[in-house]
C-alpha cells in the first residue's frame, strides 16, 4: 500500500534512441550547416524533420548514421557515443538502417541480392541471408519480382527494396533521407503505410522530409531552420 | 547469394571492361611465357651437350661466352686425369653446322674412337672410324633417320663427303641427332689443332663427385665443372645474360601490365563510386572493399593467365615454323613457366589494384553517395 503523503513516483522516461547535444557541423568553406543543435528521440518513436532546403535536416541524419562526424557536439545513438565508436562499420551495418532518397540500389543484382549485399559481414550463413531476404520480399509486399533486376521495378517498388535493405539486419533505428522525394502520390500512400507498420512493431524512426503532408505521418515533427532547431511539434 | 557470386555479377556486368582487363592481362603473359619457354628450350638444348657423355661431369673452360666457344688445350687432360679421384677423362670437340633450312643447327662431335665406348656411346651397325681418318663417319640414328642415311652412305659434313661407318645411339635425342667424327678430322676443319670443348671426366670408384669438382676447381682456375644444368652459367655468359634478359622483361611486362590493371581498375573505381559509397554507408568494412575489388581483378587475372599461355603456345608454335627459327628454337613448357604466368598474371593485380583498392576502401561514404 502506497503512502498518500509520499507523492507517486513519476514514470521513468523511456531509453533514449538518438541524442545530440550541442551539436555543430561546420563544412569547408565555412558553411554552417547544424549550429548548436540538442534534440532527444526515445525508444520506439516516429520523428519527422522538415524544414526548407539548406536547413541541416540532412546533415543531422548523416551525423546520427555516422556517416559524418560533428565539428563539435556529441551525438548518442542507443547510449553509444559516435565520436567514441569503434566499429563504425559495425554500427553501420547493426544498429541503423538507411534509405536514401535515391534508393540507391545496385543495378547489376536481383532485387534479392540487393537486400543480401546488407548482410554480408554478419554472423548469417548464406541461406539465413538467403531466407531473411525472402522474408522481407514478402513483407515489402514485392512477392514474384525477388529475381529481377531493379531496372525493370517502379519507383516504388525500388524505395520498398531500399527499405528492405535496411532492414536486413533488423535494426533498432531506420532513417530515411527524404525517402518519398522521387514518388508518385500512391506510392507515397503506400510508403507511409509501411512506414506505420514499421513503426508499430517498435522500430525507431527518422524521417526527413520536406513534404509537410509527410511529416504528418509521423509523430513528432521537428522543424529545423538555419541550423538550429526552431520548434518541436507532436503531431497526433 | 555469396560473396563470390557477387563478385562474379560485378564482372559480367561490366563485360567491355573485364574483357579489356583480361585481354591485356592475357598478352603480358603471353610475352612472358612465350621469352620463358623459348629461353628454358635453348637451356635444355645447351644442357643437352654435356648430357651427351655418360660422366660424372663435365668440364669446360671458365667464363666462355657459350659453351661451344670453350677451349680447352689437350694438354689440360693430363693435368686433369692426375687430380685425385679423377678415374677417367674423354675431350671432345662439340662444333655446329648448317645443314639446310630442315636442320640449321647440326651438332658435330670430334671424339677419338676409343674414347666412344666410355663416353656411352653404343654402335648399332657398322663400326667406328679409324683414329685418323679425314672422311669417315658416325651419325646417330637419329639423323641417320632425317637423312636416310645407312652404313656406306655418303654424307657431306665438316667441309668434306664423308663414308658413314656405322649408325651410333647414346641415349640422348641431341647426341643422336648429330654426328661423331675422328678428332683430329674435326679439329684440322674447324683449324683448332690439339683443342677440345670440353672434358667429361668419371670418377674413381668410392669417390664423390663433388669433391673430384672441388679440387679441379681449386687447381686449375681456368677451367670449371658443370654438375647440373643449373651450373651450366658458368660455362656459358649468354645463357646467363638470356635469363637476366628474360628476368628483365618479365619485370618490364609486370610492370606495365600493372599500370594498364591500375589504369582500368581506377577507371572502375570512379565509375562505382556511388556503388562502393553506398557498400560502406550499409557497414561494409575497408577489408571486404579491398577484398572485392582486388578478389574481382584476381579472378579476371587467373582467365588472363589461362588466356596468355593458350596465346603463348600458338606464337611459340609459329615462331618455331618461322624458317629463320626453324631447328634453332624449342619450346620447352616446364612447370616454371605456368607458375611464372599465373605469378605475372597476379603480381600484375596485386601492383596494379592495390592503390585503387585503397582509394576505394577510403572513400567517405557521404562524398561517395553524392558523386556525380
Amino acid at each position: 500500500m502506497s503512502n498518500p503523503s509520499t507523492p507517486a513516483p513519476a514514470p521513468s522516461p523511456a531509453p533514449l534512441a538518438i541524442e545530440l547535444r550541442d551539436v555543430v557541423k561546420v563544412y569547408e568553406g565555412g558553411v554552417r550547416a547544424l549550429d548548436g543543435v540538442d534534440l532527444a528521440i526515445e525508444e520506439g518513436e516516429f520523428v519527422a524533420i522538415t524544414g526548407p532546403s539548406g536547413c541541416g535536416k540532412s546533415t543531422l541524419l548523416h551525423l546520427v548514421a555516422a556517416l559524418d562526424t560533428p565539428t563539435s557536439g556529441t551525438v548518442r545513438v542507443s547510449g553509444q557515443d559516435l565520436n567514441h565508436i569503434h566499429d563504425i562499420s559495425r554500427f553501420r551495418r547493426e544498429q541503423v538502417g538507411l534509405v536514401f532518397q535515391l534508393h540507391n540500389l545496385l543495378p547489376q543484382v536481383s532485387v534479392r541480392a540487393n537486400i543480401e549485399v546488407a548482410m554480408f559481414g554478419s554472423r548469417r550463413s548464406a541461406r539465413s541471408r538467403r531466407d531473411r531476404a525472402l522474408e522481407l520480399v514478402q513483407e515489402m509486399d514485392l512477392g514474384g519480382r525477388e529475381d529481377r533486376l531493379p531496372t525493370r521495378l517502379s519507383g516504388g517498388e525500388r524505395q520498398r527494396v531500399a527499405i528492405a535493405r535496411a532492414l536486413a539486419n533488423e535494426p533498432r533505428l531506420l532513417l530515411a533521407d527524404e525517402p518519398t522525394g522521387n514518388l508518385d502520390a500512391a506510392s507515397v500512400e503506400r510508403m507511409l503505410g509501411v512506414f506505420d507498420q514499421l513503426h508499430e512493431t517498435g522500430v525507431t524512426m527518422l524521417l526527413v522530409t520536406h513534404d509537410h503532408s509527410v511529416a504528418k505521418a509521423a509523430q513528432r515533427t521537428v522543424y529545423m531552420r538555419d541550423g538550429r532547431i526552431a520548434e518541436s511539434v507532436d503531431a497526433r | 547469394m555469396s560473396f563470390l557470386e557477387f563478385a562474379f555479377w560485378n564482372i559480367w556486368s561490366r563485360k567491355a571492361r573485364s574483357l579489356g582487363l583480361v585481354l591485356a592481362i592475357a598478352f603480358a603473359v603471353m610475352t612472358v611465357v612465350t621469352l620463358a619457354v623459348t629461353s628454358s628450350g635453348l637451356e635444355q638444348s645447351a644442357a643437352a651437350i654435356i648430357s651427351i657423355g655418360k660422366a660424372d661431369f663435365t668440364v669446360a673452360q671458365k667464363g666462355a661466352a657459350d659453351l661451344l666457344a670453350s677451349t680447352i688445350d689437350q694438354g689440360e687432360l693430363t693435368r686433369l686425369q692426375q687430380v685425385p679421384g679423377v678415374g677417367r677423362t674423354v675431350g671432345v670437340l662439340v662444333e655446329t653446322e648448317n645443314l639446310g633450312a630442315a636442320t640449321p643447327v647440326f651438332i658435330e662431335i670430334g671424339i677419338a674412337p676409343s674414347d666412344l665406348a666410355p663416353f656411352g656411346v653404343t654402335i648399332l651397325a657398322g663400326h667406328a672410324y679409324g683414329a685418323t681418318a679425314t672422311d669417315q663417319v658416325l651419325v646417330g640414328w637419329r639423323a641417320a633417320s632425317t637423312f636416310h642415311l645407312h652404313v656406306g652412305s655418303r654424307f657431306h659434313a665438316n667441309g668434306t663427303w664423308n663414308t658413314v661407318t656405322g649408325i651410333y645411339s647414346t641415349g640422348n635425342s641431341f647426341g643422336d641427332s648429330g654426328a661423331m667424327f675422328p678428332l683430329p678430322a674435326i679439329q684440322g676443319y674447324n683449324r683448332v689443332p690439339g683443342i677440345v670443348t670440353m672434358v667429361f671426366v668419371k670418377d674413381a670408384k668410392g669417390v664423390a663427385a663433388a669433391t673430384v669438382a672441388h679440387r679441379i676447381d681449386v687447381n686449375m682456375p681456368e677451367l670449371t665443372t658443370i654438375r647440373t644444368a643449373s651450373q651450366f652459367g658458368r660455362a656459358d655468359r649468354n645463357l646467363v645474360y638470356l635469363k637476366a634478359a628474360v628476368t628483365g622483361s618479365t619485370v618490364l611486362a609486370v610492370l606495365i601490365g600493372a599500370v594498364i590493371v591500375g589504369n582500368t581498375m581506377l577507371l572502375s573505381v570512379f565509375e562505382r563510386t556511388r556503388e562502393l559509397g553506398l557498400l560502406r554507408a550499409i557497414g561494409w568494412t575497408r577489408r571486404r572493399m579491398v577484398a572485392l575489388l582486388l578478389g574481382e581483378n584476381l579472378a579476371l587475372a587467373l582467365l588472363g593467365a589461362i588466356i596468355g599461355v593458350v596465346l603463348a603456345f600458338v606464337v611459340t608454335s609459329g615462331l618455331e615454323q618461322l624458317p629463320a627459327l626453324k631447328g634453332v628454337l624449342h619450346a620447352n613448357y616446364t612447370s616454371g613457366a605456368f607458375g611464372r604466368a599465373l605469378y605475372t598474371a597476379m603480381g600484375m593485380t596485386l601492383i596494379g589494384g592495390l592503390y585503387p583498392a585503397t582509394r576505394a576502401a577510403l572513400l567517405s561514404p557521404l562524398r561517395a553517395l553524392s558523386y556525380e
